[in-house]
């Protein structure tokens, strides 16, 4: 069997978003053998596309993966269907659209399920991969891999769930918000006309949100109110200030408003996780999900959030890798089926081994669409 | 124009007159800007706080020691307050009874000493009655609120006569809370000539929702699925609780006592955010328009739901179901459709369900956190808007998988400006308990609905030509549709709420919002069996059929109640134009429960004839039957004397019976039975009375006279003991109080039992009242050696006529017959407010006898008590007879009842 037409694939379908993770194979043909298995080097690739160009992303996934890979056309003379392990809503919604273009069958696998086997992925086996965000600083944290457990994971897609992960595959959604990231696009693209979650928020990085919101000291005439710790800037009502300012939509500059709703949304699920870490006594809460997108304004307003909420006693977390938690717990749960699986032409995944350089550690810049991607490279053990 | 204003002003006056006096004035600075040092809000302290704005240096500059004027300095008033809101200006004021009553009447002299009632007032002044009123301006028509009080003159009343200072005009303080204190002050002083004093918002919402919670028994209500019930608290265990007060953001509190709070979260997502997008999304010009709006929206349409992602199935595994909102507004995402192309209606729909599901989710995990068990919501975003309690109570229902439910108050949008008028050192409401306290519902423009739809009024005349113009009669109660509830259902999300049209007005849930009479002499009746769980009403109106059927009998009864009513004051042109007026009110109120059952709180039959008899008095129609009454009386007390000489014929057994009779028998005389009013035309009163005892026939509908007759008469030879103490609760003139009541007094006296007859405080169709009643007593007394001696003991009769055949010791062992008032003015009796002096003549009662329909069947027919109870009434309505004792129009119902311990 040639080596190079090995690759692996798995696809998260949200509402808004579908995340691709998928193994792209070097050049280098490794003999290195352990234990019999062989041993490919190559990277963890990842894409992204709006579910609602999904034709996109077929094309994508044939013309860059199945091509490149070798593997037979639905209409050639192969008669073997290419199982690819898929998540989200959309693995429901569009397997016959993915059968039929592509011949691919979905092996679906649950969403929260993947959520959490992504991020515990993530946290034990890539460092430098948590950090914190306040006040404009960095800080990568240093988790100890057998203190890991129980933690709070916070998913910001089109909606928002709350997941407490107590151990592997110990997990429950306690909670969730339907004030997510399909909030913020929906109403900002009929509050702004963007066209695009990116350019949406571009827009918010110039925006003014004084300018919309309803301030404490717009209500105490300037001051404070101090006996209950609200300072004069601290934000009263989001929008509140379009109530009697007597102006219409078009008077309003979009980046301001841009600007609002993303604050509106970002504090409000940082307070509704403190809440609920709190509740169940959770030390950390990790923030993820394509709403975040290394948005700086976003984790500082969630970072604020849970900071003010919990008085500095909770710290909000978030992963370098935060779209593609999903995409990844399902890829990544290929290796499950490697001890049923006998059959010689199924590629399966053993065991993850990541060896990754410094220098691919960078943040997708704002301005970036939506098709570049990070890599991380990596070995795949295969059977 | 210009003189009067300076009389009002002094100020100015004392300033022209320093200026003619010295070369040089200072004045303070107008505008000078609130103190920034320390906090800038707080509660005034025990002894008032000198108020050095606008001070003044009087005289030359260059004198060594000049004086300083003071010109705001006051006393605590407690007749004001206001909550000055970003939208609406609510105004809480105060005002004395205008009846006080005499205490220098001889009849309650004496009853006072023998019932043994002194004066436990244990303040340092005296509690009068009063009255509190509730009244709402909107905030940029702030001029009509000044017009108000001017008008009314609130500014300057002083309603506790006991102060000995004599404030001069125009240095008074109001009490004010809300965003909005701040902002018009200067507009108080320039024309009112008062100053504001700021009360903190927060402590304000807390007292007010404390007094709410522990004085009004109809104030907490739940609001599932377009339902509203009343939850009564009991004020012993009201902490501790939640409080979420939703305004432009959200303030979350935790209330564990008087006084005791803390802000323990908040959202900035809130009224403000609802109605700012809105109003960037819609374009509606008010609050009220946006809701109304989303009356008629489909979120379906621009919320992206679970089944949306899934393909049209349930996520199951984590319990969402496909129409639960996965992301609000997330459709918009993937369409190719501007702001435009969507339905207002949707978008606000979306908008109201996305801000109350999470004021909902928050508040739900607050109380989680700190073992909250209660929830109460307010502030102006709710409203008593359906679809947002609905939404919040949906979210806490959902969260905390129905262990935790959202409560929501009727009062709720004047929490503020109550906890401002209690700021006041003397408000005298923080003793008040619910028993002390009852609400009307006049009619009057500020207070219509909650809403503000014209002028204030005045006088009575303003209010007739106000109603003439505006209030309409209620024509849907002449063919009464049902009206389909607007329901919201489904597990895990709602239903398009079901639309009524463009007739639907926004706030058509929303509740009212009554006059609070404070009457500090109720009390709770206490040979209640259970005080706490007592229910007077026997039937229910939350039942829509018999809501229905009893809201149409009232409507189809009115027309004779004017005519009656209208004939009472002579038939002038004035009393026509009050009866019309009256009609117009009360079928204005009887549409309004039509459309909304909770709008007065929880509706009971009692309630309503209350609401009727209110009404009357509201247009100076004191006692619309004083004529038909008095001439009943007359003609009964003719033939008292042969129906006495007759019992007293019989064997005391015999005797007992015909009493039991006669009573049921005088029962039938009833201007409030439709079925009854034909029988007056039919003969005269004897006839009828002694027709109608003819047609009794045991054993009645529920009889247990022949328990009664054994309690009384004893079995087997042996003596019962004689009852010390009996309350006869009577009901109607005429007849029924002449033959029936009297009479059975007449027997219980005989045997030694003191008697107290209980009596209306005020008219209620032809009821007798505890003022008409000595003037009938004493009539009978003049037949009956018993009921006069009885009578003399009672203090009924003062003035002793000294027969030559009665010793003085026969009369020192008479038992007393008195008469006390009940405390009420209906035909039913709610014994949860009773009079202090009926509280007091039960304690030593070991019988109670409650006589009529109103009182022992409509009121008090499951009422439970811990002394004997005797309950005595004809059937005179069919529907009645069938539902409660499955019988036909005229049955009796005899029901005796043993202590329940």
């Amino acid at each position: 069997m040639d080596p190079t037409q090995i690759s692996h694939l798995a696809l998260d379908i949200g509402g808004t978003l579908i995340k691709l993770v998928y193994f792209s194979a070097n050049g280098d043909y490794s003999e290195e053998s352990r234990n019999g298995c062989s041993v490919v080097k190559g990277r963890l690739c990842f894409a992204k596309f709006e579910t609602r160009k999904i034709d996109d992303c077929l094309e994508f996934i044939r013309f860059n993966i199945l091509h490149h890979s070798g593997v037979q056309q639905p209409n050639g003379e192969g008669h073997d269907k290419l199982y690819v392990k898929a998540t989200g809503g959309g693995a429901f919604k569009f397997a016959d659209l993915f059968k039929e273009k592509l011949g691919i069958l979905f092996d679906k696998e649950d969403e929260m399920c993947s959520l959490v086997g992504g991020v515990n992925f993530l946290l034990k086996t890539v460092p430098r991969e948590a950090f914190t965000y306040l006040d404009g600083q960095k800080k990568f944290v240093e988790i100890d891999h057998n203190d890991l457990y129980p933690y709070l994971l916070v998913n910001i897609g089109s909606g928002v769930s709350m997941i407490k992960v107590d151990g592997d595959g110990k997990y429950e959604r306690i909670s969730g918000t339907s004030l997510g990231g399909g909030t913020f696009l929906g109403l900002g693209k009929l509050l702004t006309k963007c066209k695009s979650f990116d350019e949406l928020l571009e827009l918010s990085h110039h925006g003014n949100n004084r300018v919309i919101d309803m301030l404490v000291g717009d209500i105490y005439g300037g001051t404070d109110y101090s006996k209950i710790g609200l300072s004069s800037t601290a934000i009263a009502s989001s929008f509140g200030k379009a109530i009697s300012d007597g102006k219409e939509l078009e008077d309003y500059q979009p980046e301001d408003v841009a600007r609002s709703l993303l604050r509106m949304i970002s504090n409000n699920i940082g307070q509704i996780a403190y809440l609920n870490a709190l509740r169940f006594g959770l030390k950390r809460i990790f923030f993820g999900g394509f709403f975040i997108r290394g948005l700086e304004y976003t984790m500082d307003t969630i970072s604020v959030a849970v900071h003010f909420w919990s008085r500095g006693e909770a710290k909000a977390m978030f992963l370098r890798h935060e779209g593609f938690l999903g995409a990844l717990g399902a890829f990544t749960s290929y290796n499950d089926q490697s001890h049923n699986d006998l059959k010689p032409h199924h590629h399966t995944v053993q065991r993850a081994i990541l060896n990754c350089s410094g220098h691919n550690f960078r943040h997708i810049p704002v301005t970036s669409n939506l098709n570049e991607s990070e890599t991380i490279e990596c070995s795949i053990n295969l059977v | 124009m210009a003189g009067q204003e300076d009389e009002y002003d002094p100020i100015l006056d004392n300033k022209r007159e320093a200026e003619a006096k010295s070369q040089v004035s200072v004045a303070a600075d107008k505008n000078m800007a609130p103190s920034t040092s320390g906090t800038p809000i707080h509660r005034s302290g025990s002894r008032p706080q000198l108020d050095l704005s606008k001070a003044e240096i009087q005289g030359n500059l260059e004198e060594r020691d000049p004086t300083i004027l003071l010109p705001n300095q006051s006393d605590d008033i407690s007749h004001l307050a206001l909550d000055i809101g970003g939208s609406l200006i609510k105004l809480l004021y105060f005002s004395r009874h205008e009846d006080y009553s005499n205490d220098d009447d001889k009849r309650k002299r004496t009853i006072k000493e023998r019932l043994g009632i002194t004066n436990g007032n244990l303040r340092s002044y005296p509690v009068l009655g009063g009255r509190l009123h509730f009244v709402k301006f909107e905030t940029h028509k702030i001029n009509e609120c000044l017009d108000f009080i001017h008008s009314k003159q609130l500014h300057r009343r002083d309603p506790y006569p006991w102060s000995s200072k004599t404030l001069p005009l125009g240095t008074g303080v109001i009490k004010v809370t809300g965003g909005g204190a701040f902002k018009f002050a200067d507009l108080f002083k320039e024309r009112l000539g008062v100053s504001i004093e700021k009360e903190d918002e927060m402590h304000c919402l807390v007292s007010g929702a404390n007094f709410l919670l522990k004085a009004i028994r109809h104030e907490a209500f739940t609001h599932m699925e377009g339902e509203k019930e009343f939850v009564q608290i009991d004020p012993n265990d009201l902490y501790p609780y939640l409080l979420v007060n939703v305004g432009s953001g959200v303030s979350i509190i935790k209330v564990d006592g008087e006084g005791k709070f803390e802000r323990v979260s908040g959202t900035n997502v809130g009224g403000g955010t609802y109605w700012g997008l809105g109003r960037l999304l819609t374009k509606c010009k008010s609050f009220d328009e946006l809701l109304e709006l989303s009356q008629k929206g489909d979120n379906s349409a621009i919320d992206m739901l679970v089944g949306d992602i899934y393909g049209g199935m349930d996520y199951s595994k984590i319990g969402l179901s496909a129409s639960t909102i996965a992301s609000s507004f997330g459709k918009a995402i993937s369409e190719n459709k501007e702001l435009d192309d969507y339905r207002p209606e949707d978008i606000s729909l979306s908008l109201l369900r996305m801000i109350s599901y999470n004021i909902g989710q928050i508040s739900y995990l607050n109380a989680l956190r700190f073992g909250l068990k209660r929830i109460f919501f307010g502030g102006f975003f709710i409203r008593g808007h359906a679809y947002t309690m609905d939404t919040i109570s949906f979210a806490v229902h959902f969260w905390s998988k129905g262990e935790m439910q959202a409560m929501f108050l009727r009062h709720e949008g004047f929490l503020g400006a109550l906890g401002a008028f209690m700021s006041y050192e003397k408000h005298g409401l923080d003793d008040l308990m619910s028993h002390q306290l009852v609400e009307r519902f006049p009619m009057g423009a500020p207070y219509t609905g909650g809403n503000i739809h014209g002028p204030p009024l005045g006088d009575l005349d303003e209010k007739i030509s106000w109603m003439e113009k505006f209030v309409r009669r209620g024509t849907e109660i002449t063919a009464p549709v049902p009206m389909t509830p607007s329901k919201t259902t489904g597990l895990g999300g709602f239903e398009v709420p079901s639309s009524r049209g463009s007739a639907l007005r926004s706030d058509a849930s929303a509740l009212n919002v009554g006059v609070l009479h404070l009457v500090p002499t109720l009390e709770v009746f206490p040979l209640l069996a259970d005080p706490k769980t007592y229910e007077p009403n026997t039937i229910d109106l939350s039942d829509q059929g018999e809501r229905e059927y009893w809201l149409k009998v009232l409507s189809e009864h009115l027309p004779d109640l004017v005519d009656t009513a209208v004939a009472s004051e002579g038939g002038t042109e004035d009393a026509k134009r009050r009866g019309d007026a009256f009609a117009r009110a009360f079928s204005a109120h009887l549409a309004r429960l039509m459309e909304e059952p909770a709008a007065y709180g929880k509706l009971g039959l009692a309630n309503l004839l209350e609401l009727r008899e209110e009404c009357l008095r509201e247009f100076q129609f004191v006692d619309a039957y004083r004529s038909i009454k008095q001439r009943e009386n007359e003609a009964s007390l003719a033939v008292l004397p042969d129906l006495l000489e007759e019992l007293d014929s019989m064997s005391e057994e015999a005797r007992l019976l015909t009493l039991i009779e006669g009573v049921l028998a005088a029962n039938i005389f009833d201007w409030g039975s439709r079925a009854c009013v034909d029988l007056y035309h039919k003969g005269t009163i004897i006839e009828i009375y002694r027709m109608s005892r003819n047609k009794m026939q045991r054993p009645w509908r529920v009889d247990d006279f022949d328990a009664f007759k054994e309690r009384m008469l004893g079995s087997g030879g042996k003596q019962p003991h004689r009852h010390k103490r009996a309350l006869l609760f009577v009901d109607n003139s005429g007849a029924d109080v002449i033959l029936g009541m009297l009479p059975l007094a007449r027997e219980f006296l005989r045997r030694g039992t003191e008697v107290v007859l209980v009596a209306n405080s005020l008219p209620a169709l032809n009821d007798v009242t505890a003022m008409e009643l000595p003037d009938i007593v004493a009539g009978a007394a003049k037949h009956c050696d018993i009921l006069r001696r009885a009578a003399e003991m009672g203090g009924l009769l003062v003035d002793a006529m000294v027969n030559p055949g009665d010793g003085s010791k026969k009369d020192s062992t008479s038992a007393p017959l008195m008469v006390v008032e009940n405390g009420c003015g209906s035909p039913c009796i709610d014994l949860r407010q009773v009079s202090s002096e009926l509280a007091a003549a039960a304690k030593d009662a070991d019988l109670v006898v409650l006589e009529g329909m109103g009182r022992a069947l409509h009121t008090n027919f499951n009422a439970q008590f811990q002394c004997e109870a005797l309950k005595l009434a004809m059937v005179k309505n069919q529907r009645l007879a069938e539902k409660l004792i499955k019988g036909n129009i005229y049955d009796c119902v005899c029901r005796y009842e043993p202590p329940s311990l």
